[in-house]
């Protein structure tokens, strides 16, 4: 029969056009996704600088899909934006700031942790793995202190909008709740808070913790993978380049570490403008741990601290007293033996003497 | 589909409209209240000085932009010029819910009794259109007071003799003084005058479930990061919007006041945010736009029955255009005077508001807000180095040793410093420009260099071992103090409107911001203006209930 | 049965549209733009370096020109200062061209003094040529001036002040130090 044979002709050239297809886009899906940024990606100038910057920094040996994943596997809403920038390009209205958003940043941290499972899980242990819930509907502070704009600038610093689009109602009298509910359980304080990952750097090295020395005072400044976001700017300020903290004790300077890491630690656990020791989020070590950096006894991760003390004492203690035997009060921000601030006065009193034998030590302790 | 007829329309959210539409919608009125900006958020510029209220070299923060805003310059010499909204001269005031209130300095003065009656104070000057108010501080002083509870400042008069008498304090406590203010605040006192906290918008301690201010450097020409300064965006409009009585129409232009045949006014033309032209009618309007902008919309309101605008038979509408002389004097220290404790501006004086020889109505004197590198960048004493490496070396040596000391001089009203409309230039809707024209009195000058000689004094004595003065000069006001061009008073031959801000013979149209002032005082004008929103707001809401309808 | 013919249908057509829209891309992108800046060419590019660095000097600290001041200046000319391109134009090019008759050398090539005397001149209004007239020599270089500036001692999002250096040179911090309140109760 004619028809049917027309019908046969037609299906089977169908079939041949999707089979040319499927082939044509097989090799250029192939290619898109395994030759290099620069022949790709690249090729058009907008990621250009995430390209060269990628290319210097110590995950340079990544190929941009292992940790951003491919068009395809990011689903339509992805591939609709692309479509969008596509538009803008042709209309020369170029963006040379392209930044990807929160929703793609935080896929990018699943892939963090295919290769540094132990820093995500400590990062998951600790408070910095806190989630929008958490942060942006905790009745105490909220009826407290009114949420407002500023919050963004150390919990979801990587959120487009504003603060009146995550919560409401902006007020201290609640209940609060979340715009959208599939924030609660987002990320508020991601990897990339304190982590550039295409910051310039060589593949990464360890370093040594295997002693009590190297722990703190002889430890090596790896600073460079760190960066605190600067949401404003919206870039990565490396550590390096990060302001050190002056904090005053009354008129006193406080004497403070030279650790570039704790520079990241302060922009957000920082004290009031007029940088008085202790005020607002002001945790710098004074007293008898004057000088000391958070990093000392805090985790990087994790952020934990317990049993760091036995770190120091009694092997560098300078009053050889068992120090899991003293007050406990150690945590409690309303305590004078917080370990913040504890002092040898707090204890002895007219201890003035052995404090400042302490400081002596503590100085020659060339904090890097 | 037409807009829903309502009782009252209010052009303008800013610290005028935004504190009458409270005071109308809580007494029951329903009320649209028309912004042309949308609402501005501390997110959109954050701390950017190039983009900020301040310094507006790539743009105003919170609007207007120079893509649909324009207004022309008329020169002495009869040239024009087109200014954009980010170009110094156009007077800009902010395009946003709240206006100049979201990122203003948010200091909180009443005016003195003697500013209400200055040509009984001062005699009549010769070139000059000066005249008492029509009411008097007592008039005023309630209004002053809720505003102040309403909104919440922080500060305490009593530390200030020169202070109008008042009945109920300032309900936060004053803030401490930075480093500067502190030795400003002790100089002061060795010189006999009498320094005093700046009275501020602004919460020293949390207040109207705000929180308190955390002294951010960046504060004069941002918006609050953490809501701590108290603008109408904040306080008062929130409350107007929650009575369930009014409508805020954001992103929206009126282009003129509709009088039908029976010479009535009836309601308003504007453009909607997608730049539609819509009618909305209601029983009453108020305007409170800016002292530019109203008067605009005024001129821009011609029919037969008001063939020169509405309110302008007798050529007043526009005219006596006011700002403040900045008048002061800078002086660099051998030690750092700069702590980084912000805003700024915290300390203060009144001696010179009045009964100085040689200074007709004066000015405060305060240390300045915190000066930002690039603002700084153009801070030099004359004759220094405007570029190259000792231009530099000034910047890296001196930013923190520099303290400025400078206030707002009251002027003498000059009818010749002027609003029009220009006859020919359109911004983006095709609605006729403002036309700025004229100068300062010559007096204003002879006043500003006494109290910049006084500022410098106040420097030196300090500790200052280098000063130079900053004189306020001829040049046109307006900027963001803009007044008086809507003036209030009994003679309806001298004034544009009553002592409730009703313009004369229009029995269902009123004016509610700067425009009101028939002088401006020697202190920034914004809560004199809420007080003025009190006022008129108060009087309608009053007369309402009584049952007028200002037919 | 129907569905998921749908389904692939729909599917089908969206990767023949990334596909293309792949295509395009690359077919549209194999040439690089000519000059790496948005609107200065590379020629006044240098001779921007020079009047910037002119207007801040290096010292203990970068001057304009390794504080992306010329970049600065590049991305505003595409954007809100898009109304001075002419200037720039015509005001640089009347530099060179005021070098090359005067000392048959470009502007950034002349010495230190000679470059610091030729702005000088240019900031006093005394410049001569036709191309200087109406007052164009002084406010030409008031607008490098204030540019460059702004460029220096703005925000690094503009492009300028790169690592924020000048607030460094200022010792201001830059992330702002500051905490959130903390209310006693």
């Amino acid at each position: 029969m004619t028809i049917n044979r027309i019908y046969k002709i037609s299906l089977l050239s169908l079939a041949i056009l999707i089979g040319i297809f499927i082939v044509s886009f097989g090799t250029f899906y192939t290619y898109w996704n395994t030759a290099s940024a620069d022949k790709t990606c690249a090729s058009c100038h907008e990621i250009q600088n995430s390209v060269h910057s990628q290319a210097q920094s110590s995950h340079r040996n990544l190929k941009c899909n292992e940790c951003h994943g491919t068009a395809l596997s990011n689903g339509l809403h992805s591939m609709r934006e692309k479509g969008m920038m596509v538009i803008k390009h042709m209309n020369i209205k170029s963006d040379e700031n392209i930044l990807i958003s929160e929703e793609q940043l935080l896929e990018v941290l699943n892939n963090c942790k295919r290769c540094h499972s132990s820093e995500f899980a400590d990062w998951s242990s600790g408070g910095h793995s806190i989630d929008y819930e958490h942060v942006f509907l905790n009745p105490k502070h909220n009826s407290t202190e009114q949420i407002n704009f500023d919050c963004l600038r150390c919990h979801g610093m990587f959120f487009k909008g504003t603060v009146n689009d995550i919560v409401e109602p902006l007020n201290i009298k609640g209940p609060w709740k979340l715009k959208d509910i599939t924030r609660a359980t987002m990320p508020a304080i991601p990897c990339m808070a304190c982590h550039q990952i295409h910051q310039d750097g060589s593949p990464h090295k360890r370093p040594d913790y295997s002693g009590p020395k190297s722990i703190f005072y002889q430890k090596q400044d790896t600073g460079f993978v760190v960066g605190f976001y600067d949401r404003h700017e919206k870039v990565h300020v490396p550590i390096t380049q990060l302001p050190r903290l002056y904090l005053k004790e009354g008129e006193r300077p406080v004497k403070i570490a030279d650790d570039p890491i704790m520079r990241n630690c302060v922009q957000c656990h920082a004290p009031n403008a007029a940088h008085q020791a202790g005020t607002n989020d002001d945790r710098t070590p004074r007293g008898v741990h004057e000088g000391l950096s958070c990093t000392a006894c805090h985790e990087l991760h994790s952020n934990n601290s317990k049993n760091s003390c036995i770190s120091c004492h009694p092997a560098i203690s300078n009053c050889k007293l068992d120090v899991t035997k003293m007050n406990t009060s150690y945590a409690d921000p309303k305590s004078p033996f917080n370990i913040h601030w504890v002092s040898c006065s707090d204890c002895h009193k007219g201890a003035t003497k052995v404090k400042s034998e302490l400081h002596r030590i503590t100085n020659n302790l060339k904090m890097h | 589909m037409g807009n829903k007829h309502v009782n009252a329309i209010i052009v303008g959210a800013g610290a005028g409209g935004g504190v009458v539409a409270k005071e109308l919608s809580v007494a029951g009125l329903s009320v649209v209240l028309f912004e042309r900006g949308g609402w501005a958020t501390y997110d959109d510029t954050d701390t950017d000085e190039l983009i900020s209220q301040r310094t507006t070299v790539l743009g105003n923060a919170y609007g207007p932009d120079d893509q649909r805003y324009r207004r022309v310059m008329a020169n002495p010499d009869g040239s024009t010029k087109i200014v954009l909204p980010s170009e110094g001269g156009y007077s800009n005031n902010a395009a946003c819910v709240g206006s100049g209130t979201v990122s203003y300095g948010a200091m909180a003065w009443r005016y003195m009794e003697e500013d209400f009656k200055l040509k009984t104070t001062y005699g009549p000057i010769e070139g000059s259109t000066l005249e008492d108010w029509p009411i008097t501080y007592e008039d005023l002083e309630p209004c002053y007071e809720k505003a102040e509870w309403e909104l919440g400042v922080a500060g305490d008069d009593s530390l200030n003799p020169f202070a109008a008498p008042r009945r109920k304090p300032q309900p936060m406590p004053p803030f401490s003084h930075n480093r500067e203010a502190q030795m400003l605040h002790d100089a002061a006192l060795r010189l006999g005058f009498h320094p005093f906290p700046i009275p501020m918008l602004r919460n020293s301690v949390p207040y109207g479930g705000r929180p308190a201010c955390y002294r951010m450097r960046t504060c004069v020409g941002f918006a609050c990061p953490v809501n701590a300064k108290a603008g109408t965006h904040n306080t008062v409009i929130p409350v107007a919007l929650q009575s369930g009585n009014c409508e805020l129409r954001t992103n929206t232009v009126v282009s003129e006041i509709i009088v039908n045949e029976q010479g009535k006014i009836t309601g308003v033309t504007y453009f909607d945010e997608k730049n539609r032209k819509q009618v909305q009618t209601a029983d009453l309007i108020i305007i409170s736009a800016s002292a530019t902008e109203t008067a605009r919309l005024l001129l821009n309101s011609k029919s037969k029955f008001f063939p020169k605008g509405i309110g302008n038979d007798n050529g007043w509408v526009g005219r006596n255009l006011q700002g403040h002389a900045y008048t002061g004097a800078y002086g660099i220290f051998d030690e750092e005077v700069y702590d980084d404790l912000g805003p700024g501006a915290s300390v203060a004086i009144c001696d010179f508001n009045h009964h100085n020889k040689g200074i007709m109505g004066g000015g405060l004197l305060a240390n300045e807000f915190i000066r930002m590198p690039y603002l700084f960048s153009n801070i030099r004493p004359p004759g220094a180095a405007r570029w190259g490496a000792e231009h530099k070396l000034f910047q890296r040596l001196n930013f923190k040793k520099v303290a400025q000391v400078a206030g707002p001089y009251q002027e003498i009203p000059n009818f010749e410093a002027r609003v029009e409309v220009d006859p020919n230039v359109v911004d983006f809707w095709g609605i006729p420009v403002v036309r700025l024209s004229g100068s300062r009195h010559e007096k204003d000058v002879e006043g500003c260099k006494l109290m910049s000689e006084k500022a410098e004094l106040w420097l030196k004595e300090a500790g200052a071992v280098y000063t130079w003065q900053s004189v306020g000069g001829k040049g046109l006001s307006g900027g963001q103090h803009q007044a008086g061009t809507c003036r209030m008073g009994n003679d309806p031959k001298t004034s544009v409107t009553d002592k409730y801000g009703r313009i004369h013979a229009v029995p269902n149209l009123f004016v509610a911001d700067g425009s009101l002032h028939v002088n401006n005082g020697g202190f920034n004008p914004a809560l004199t203006i809420m007080a003025l929103g009190y006022r008129v707001g108060g009087y309608i809401a009053s007369e309402w209930l009584k049952g007028n309808r200002f037919k | 049965m129907d569905k998921q013919n749908k389904f692939s249908r729909r599917r089908f057509i969206t990767l023949s549209l990334v596909a293309t829209g792949g295509m395009c891309l690359l077919s549209r992108c194999v040439n690089p733009p000519l000059s790496s800046w948005r609107f200065l060419t590379g020629q006044e590019s240098v001779l921007l370096d020079a009047l910037v660095e002119q207007i801040i000097p290096a010292d203990e600290w970068p001057g304009g020109r390794d504080a992306g001041v010329t970049n600065f200046i590049d991305k505003q000319l595409v954007g809100p200062y898009t109304r001075y391109q002419e200037s720039y134009r015509k005001g640089l090019h009347a530099i060179q061209e005021t070098c090359k008759t005067k000392f048959q050398k470009q502007f950034e090539n002349l010495s230190w003094e000679e470059q610091t005397q030729f702005l000088k001149k240019m900031e006093a209004g005394k410049m001569e040529g036709k191309a200087w007239k109406k007052g164009f020599d002084r406010e030409f270089f008031e607008l490098i001036r204030n540019h460059a500036m702004q460029g220096f001692y703005g925000s690094p999002r503009h492009g300028g002040n790169k690592n924020n250096v000048s607030y460094k040179m200022m010792a201001l911090d830059y992330p702002v130090i500051i905490g959130q309140n903390r209310y006693k109760k």
